[in-house]
């Protein structure tokens, strides 16, 4: 049972409680314990610890192979840890790096599957995001006709048909255009304020490399370099420069 | 005691059986050719028993302990058990292939034919293909864990599979001989017969346990080999 | 259990709208059934063997090497943009998945043995007349036992290299009691021998189906990343 930490079946995910709303506001909705991950013989990453509340975007920072995509695949209960430990307090969206879609269903087909896997009746639901998500001219299109981007977006729409509370994004703005960009970096702004019951406001995992996007997003930086995360170190200052001097001086110590 | 040297430890422990076992095969030989009478109905090709029998009885005992280290790996998840697994399939297939080539030597001369679609022939060249399929998949994945689970899958898989193929081909037909050895009443064979026979399963069973001891060392060793590349990289 | 069946239920619904709308993999299997069921025909001496003789063979043959075309599909239209990492993040059970997937491969098969019965009837002249229920039984219950195995062993083929050529060296072996089963059965059925004749391989099909079921279901989980 790899993904039962956060929902307790099917019936849960619809009503607006997920196990995090009965917590108090500012419980942790993530919290990662000294987690360790091993493929086959090689250790991928060790000792990653942090938490992350709501309203709070940590974002990811680390070279290729570092292990950026196999961690989210291990916060979003993909994989099991080898070792240490992630408590999830809530629903997980996951945007990866491939889209999740079937490229012979159309978008409304695409969400419509995801809506019914997860339980919700709500055929709205649908609606809104391709209306959010600025899909609703393609909505009947194949999904192998898409471009990139679009398949990108349907993806970011895939990730929140359930309107997680924990939000795992890979190299979101891969492959948008400049408008593109701008839409998905105004979406998340809204996504992290927003949210369900009591409880407002989601937490939101970021890995990119677009340090423009990061600096206007993130409330704190982790670096995933050298098989282990320094920090998340907190974001006094919104500076590109700043970040890129940090990161490559821990890129460079050996 | 290193990973290392403990794996060797072994190697050598598997070396020294191995040993045994092939020296207690030479005894067993000389004894079945010079000290055992020839079988009155099927001359001097029913030596061939002394191997064939054994052998067989242990190929099919190793794909068995392979089915159930399957089991046991899914439950304990230890990659130790599943070194053992592959092992002893691969054992099993070394010895499945000593039988079938044995097996044909005797039916020329006692049944006529080289090859019989008999039932538990049939049946073991069937289960002989399923753990060459299973050996074939382990070289097809290249991540451990994944590779350990799909073959412990496959194993408990063929576990299953063998009672229904038995089962088919007995159904089927059969014209093998009856059991002479395991079975309700006593065993059937004239005393220094069984005596010759008993003692070559005496062997096989050292020579199974040898063979299948050198294989996970060197499973090990393998395993190891892949840390330290790994390592220095 | 009615959520259980809605989502095995919508599974089998994406599939087969998928699978409607490319076609490509029922196409081959098709194609490929009657190409066999034609070579089979020509591969005797017609002086010496009656078609009648090798029919039931070359039905069951047919059957099982045009399922084998297709059953990969089932996991490979997943592996496409690693869509079942779509599922497999949703609280759907496991073997909601598994079963979905096997029922999709049921129904694939299913048509493709559809389209191949008449024309199995046209080809070797045979006469079903009186003699489909008994058939019908057959064929499902050795349908569901090579497609609950193979489509356990796709779901790990699509993962291994040389993904099209293992399944065939591992789900054959397999394949051994239910088609030497149904081909037994098939010809005494066509044989109208008494129902005495046919109950052990009717037994044998049946636990056959049960066990391999009950293995597949339980082992789906194994296969998966964790």
């Amino acid at each position: 049972m790899i993904l039962t930490p956060q929902v307790s079946g099917a019936a849960g995910v619809n009503a607006d409680a997920g196990a995090g709303v009965g917590a108090a506001v500012t419980d942790p909705l993530l919290v990662t314990e000294a987690v360790t991950r091993r493929y086959g013989y090689r250790r991928v990453f060790a000792d990653v610890t942090f938490s992350l509340r709501r309203g709070e975007v940590l974002a990811l920072l680390g070279p290729n192979g570092a292990g950026k995509t196999t961690l989210l695949r291990v916060l979003a209960g993909l994989l099991r840890p080898s070792g240490g430990s992630v408590t999830r307090n809530g629903t997980v969206g996951l945007v990866a790096h491939n889209s999740m879609a079937y490229d012979a269903l159309t978008a409304r087909e695409n969400l419509a599957f995801a809506a019914k896997l997860w339980g919700i009746v709500d055929a709205a639901r649908v609606e809104e995001l391709l209306d959010r998500l600025g899909l609703v001219r393609w909505q009947d299109q194949r999904v192998a006709t898409f471009s990139r981007g679009m398949t990108q977006r349907l993806a970011i729409a895939r990730a929140l048909i359930h309107q997680p509370d924990i939000l795992l994004l890979d190299e979101p703005f891969h492959s948008l255009d400049d408008p593109g960009v701008a839409d998905v970096v105004r979406l998340l702004g809204e996504l992290v304020s927003e949210g369900r019951g009591r409880g407002r406001g989601r937490a939101i995992v970021l890995v990119t490399h677009q340090l423009e996007r990061l600096v206007q997003l993130a409330t704190s930086v982790g670096y995933l370099v050298h098989g282990t995360l320094v920090g998340p170190e907190p974001m006094d200052d919104r500076s590109v420069e700043t970040i890129a001097a940090r990161y490559r001086g821990l890129l460079n110590r050996a | 005691m290193t990973a290392r040297e403990s794996a060797l430890r072994t190697a050598r422990r598997g070396q020294a059986i191995t040993a045994l076992a092939l020296a207690g095969l030479a005894g067993v030989y000389v004894r079945a050719l010079a000290f055992t009478p020839v079988e009155r109905l099927q001359g001097p090709a029913q030596k061939i028993y002394y191997v064939h029998v054994p052998v067989a009885i242990y190929a099919l005992a190793a794909f068995a302990v392979t089915g159930l280290l399957s089991i046991a790996y899914l439950w304990l998840r230890d990659e130790r058990i599943d070194r053992a697994a592959e092992a002893s399939a691969e054992v099993g297939v070394v010895f499945s292939v000593v039988m079938l080539i044995s097996g044909p030597l005797w039916g020329k001369p006692v049944w006529g034919t080289w090859w019989a679609w008999d039932a538990r022939l049939t049946s073991t060249l069937f289960i002989f293909l399923l753990f060459v399929g299973y050996l074939i998949m382990r070289g097809a994945i290249v991540e451990v864990d994944q590779r350990a689970r799909f073959s412990a899958v496959l194993g408990i898989l063929g576990l299953a599979l063998v009672p229904f193929i038995h089962l088919t081909v007995y159904l089927f037909r059969t014209i093998h001989p009856q059991p002479i050895l395991f079975k309700p009443s006593a065993p059937s064979l004239p005393g220094v017969m069984l005596t010759t026979i008993l003692l070559s399963l005496g062997v096989f069973t050292l020579l199974y346990v040898g063979f299948t001891t050198q294989r996970y060392a060197v499973a090990s060793l393998r395993a190891l080999r892949e840390e330290e590349l790994l390592s220095d990289a | 259990m009615r959520d259980y069946l809605g989502v095995v239920w919508a599974i089998v619904v994406k599939d087969a709208t998928v699978e409607w709308r490319t076609k490509t993999a029922f196409m081959s299997a098709v194609v490929f059934a009657i190409l066999v069921l034609s070579i089979l025909y020509f591969a005797r001496d017609p002086t010496a063997v009656s078609s009648m003789d090798i029919a039931p063979g070359a039905l069951w043959v047919t059957f099982t090497f045009a399922a084998m075309v297709g059953l990969n599909r089932a996991f490979l239209l997943e592996r496409e943009n690693q869509a079942i990492d779509g599922m497999l993040l949703t609280p759907v059970p496991r073997t909601a998945i598994f079963v979905g997937k096997m029922t999709g491969n049921l129904l694939f098969v299913g048509f493709v043995e559809l389209i191949s019965v008449p024309l199995f009837v046209l080809f070797y002249n045979v006469s079903l007349a009186g003699r489909l229920p008994q058939l019908l039984a057959v064929t499902a219950m050795a349908t569901v036992a090579f497609v609950a195995v193979g489509t356990l062993l796709s779901a790990m083929a699509v993962r291994t290299r040389f993904a099209e050529l293992m399944l065939p060296i591992l789900l054959l072996p397999f394949l051994i009691p239910p088609v030497v089963g149904a081909v037994q059965l098939t010809s005494r059925i066509l044989a109208a021998r008494p129902a005495s004749e046919l109950m052990g391989w009717f037994k044998l099909l049946a636990a056959f189906d049960i066990v391999f079921c009950v293995l597949a279901i339980l082992l789906y989980e194994a296969t998966l990343d964790e």
